[in-house]
């Protein structure tokens, strides 16, 4: 599914380089839930913005669907991202503009789809993430667990291989948490996809299938449990 | 995204910030109105010009005299024997556009009908060319081909005629009121003579050689409508009779050594007029004519004249107008850099969620591009109100000059030009906008707070 072939990320700051990511391989397979787990500034997030194509890296590859994403140009990869991935955020980036139902159907606006379609598509989304009531609703109207769960909506609508979800509870309290890791951990079960975490928070990383403990820019170890068995570093 | 979902964003972005969106676009109202009001002055000067001028005739006439065209050395044809003839009358039949060409003889005749007298100048000219030349008949008809000894008056020929019975016979265009004279059933006598029907004075030897003048009989077929032209004053008749006329009388005359000058040469015309089927060729054809050697001269002339000075006005004011669109355009850019500043985490958003890199520059294009057209909507409007205004007021004190123009027009084409104009003034000012919102990396926007 997700293919990181000795990614390395160096970064210049003024004079000075700093090393974000050294040297890291990594398979990721169709459907599972991988945990990135680290401190900050341990580069997990920049693996994150690598493997989204959000940033090329310095050196090596990553290979999604047999696709290297590090070689595309920027439009190649827009277009992809529309196709392949779901974005969860830490700080949920709704438009603050749009209603629940404007926001969750907005990756399938940008596909085109005609509007009575995605609508009913986003409908369908906010009742499944429990927020019937508040599809009118503006994102300064919502709770923070209210919005990031519309952000999550908005993450599947589209139904992606592959959802990235970077500290999606970080702005959350641990109930609330624990709502919204469910609710994604769930949904990422039901249609099948790839959902890969990135946290500081090892009782999040426990959701996982696999955990990956990064520590300055490598991988420090993976930690798997029972059901992906087979699955490691390369 | 398809157009529908990007227009209704673009207007939703657009609303979100009422109060600066319409700042924007009031300046834009400012800019678009005033170009707009500006050159409606210019505009409604070219009208008026026009109006007056063909008040003074058609626009689509040439004249061609017979003088002022040998002695002047400028002309191609100067120092030639050019004449005013047959063959020339052709060679300008023949000109690209020319629709008819009237050659003209002018003959000062007295015309004796009943108890009246008057004399006029007739005018010889081909009957067929009459409805070419926009003769139109008040009552009677026209000449027809065949009308040897018929007559068509111009309206206010009446004027001419008086009794000589009457101790102040004098009526004139001055007189109390026109005389009484009906020239359609009254029979009519043409002389050329002048002395004709004069009570001859006292103690005047009659010169035994001289003949009696000859006599003609004519009849009055028609009266032209009034038209505010030379048409009034004239009275007109078949060119052979008036030819013929014209060579008895200078038989009878040559006696007394009263030869005409050479403008009345037998094969020569005393004027040429040429009509020009669209206005827009008038121009061409006089040149044509110039370089045979001939002195054209026509009402465009003039216009053209005039259309330079509005022209000029034109530029200036609507250079002025243009000034403060361009302030305008300037409100926009700014408004649109603003609103990226603003909305640099949303289009970061976007891109990560898979907005397509043309889509989001079609967004913020659009965005410029409405308040450019609502603008210049709104601008157009308020031009038509203070067009309005204008002529309301200013109406009263130019309406003597202007005539039932006004000082201020905008054509229909003005607008649509305006409001192209404005939407295109917005499309360029949020082109690189646009540009700078699409290749924002998503990343930093994403990370920007």
């Amino acid at each position: 599914m997700v293919n990181i072939q000795n990614v390395r990320k160096v970064y210049k700051i003024g004079e000075e380089r700093v090393v974000a990511l050294n040297d890291i391989s990594l398979k990721i397979h169709p459907e599972e839930i991988c945990c990135f787990l680290g401190t900050s500034g341990s580069g997990k997030s920049t693996l994150l913005n690598i493997m989204a194509g959000l940033e090329k890296p310095t050196k090596g590859t990553i290979t999604i669907q047999g696709k290297k994403i590090e070689k595309m140009s920027e439009k190649e990869v827009t277009k992809f991202r529309q196709k392949n991935i779901g974005f969860v955020f830490q700080s949920y980036n709704l438009l603050p503009s749009l209603t629940a139902l404007e926001n969750v159907s907005l990756p399938l606006t940008f596909r085109g789809v005609p509007k009575n379609m995605r609508d009913r598509i986003a409908m369908e989304m906010l009742e499944s993430v429990g927020l019937k009531k508040h599809i009118a609703h503006k994102p300064s109207q919502m709770s923070g667990g209210q919005q990031q769960r519309v952000g999550i909506a908005r993450a599947f609508v589209s139904k992606p291989p592959i959802v990235f979800a970077d500290e999606p509870t970080g702005n959350l309290d641990s109930k609330t948490t624990e709502e919204v890791m469910s609710l994604m951990l769930n949904m990422a079960r039901e249609y099948k996809q790839t959902l890969i975490l990135v946290t500081h928070d090892k009782s999040i990383a426990e959701f996982a299938d696999r955990i990956v403990y990064i520590l300055d820019g490598n991988i420090e170890k993976v930690e798997e449990k029972g059901l992906m068995k087979g699955a490691g570093i390369e | 995204m398809n157009n529908l979902d990007l227009i209704k964003m673009a207007l939703g972005n657009l609303l979100r910030r009422k109060t600066r969106t319409l700042l924007t676009i009031l300046g834009v109202v400012i800019g678009t109105s005033s170009i707009v009001v500006m050159l409606s002055l210019g505009i409604a000067m070219d009208y008026s010009f026009k109006e007056q001028l063909s008040r003074m005739g058609s626009l689509n006439l040439i004249d061609v005299n017979n003088y002022g065209f040998y002695g002047e050395g400028i002309a191609p044809g100067g120092g030639k024997d050019l004449k005013l003839d047959d063959h020339a009358v052709n060679s300008i039949r023949q000109i690209q556009g020319v629709q008819g060409v009237m050659p003209i003889k002018t003959a000062y005749v007295r015309i004796v009908a009943g108890k009246m007298m008057g004399n006029l100048p007739v005018i010889g000219i081909q009957p067929e060319l009459m409805e070419v030349f926009d003769f139109k008949v008040e009552t009677g008809r026209l000449l027809m081909a065949s009308d040897k000894d018929a007559i068509v008056f111009g309206k206010q020929i009446t004027m001419n005629f008086y009794n000589p019975r009457l101790r102040n016979p004098q009526f004139g265009p001055m007189g109390p009121e026109p005389p009484k004279i009906d020239l359609m059933n009254n029979k009519l006598i043409l002389t050329t003579s002048m002395e004709y029907g004069e009570r001859r004075m006292a103690g005047v030897e009659r010169d035994p050689n001289q003949k009696p003048p000859k006599l003609y009989k004519v009849k009055g077929v028609g009266i032209l409508q009034e038209s505010q032209s030379e048409k009034d004053y004239n009275a007109y008749m078949h060119m052979d009779t008036l030819q013929k006329i014209l060579e008895e009388s200078q038989r009878t005359e040559q006696g007394e050594g009263q030869r005409r000058r050479g403008s009345q040469q037998n094969d020569q015309y005393e004027r040429v007029s040429v009509k020009v089927e669209d206005i827009n060729q008038v121009e061409a054809v006089q040149e044509q004519i110039k370089t045979m050697g001939f002195q054209p001269f026509s009402l465009t002339d003039m216009l053209k004249s005039m259309k330079e000075t509005s022209r000029k006005m034109q530029a200036i004011l609507g250079g002025i107008g243009a000034v403060s669109l361009f302030v305008a355009a300037i409100g926009i850019t700014n408004t649109m850099v603003m609103s990226i500043y603003e909305r640099t985490r949303e289009i970061g958003v976007m891109k990560v969620l898979g907005a397509d890199l043309t889509d989001i520059r079609k967004l913020f294009l659009l965005e410029a591009g409405m308040i450019g057209f609502g603008g210049g909507l709104l601008g157009l409007v308020l031009s038509y109100l203070i067009s309005l205004g204008l002529n309301k007021i200013g109406g009263g004190f130019l309406g003597g000059m202007g005539g039932n123009t006004g000082i201020s027009v905008i054509p229909f084409q003005l607008a649509m030009a305006a409001l192209a104009f404005s939407t295109i003034v917005g499309l360029v000012s949020g082109f690189s906008p646009a540009r700078r919102a699409m290749n924002l990396s998503a990343l930093e926007a994403i990370r920007s707070e």
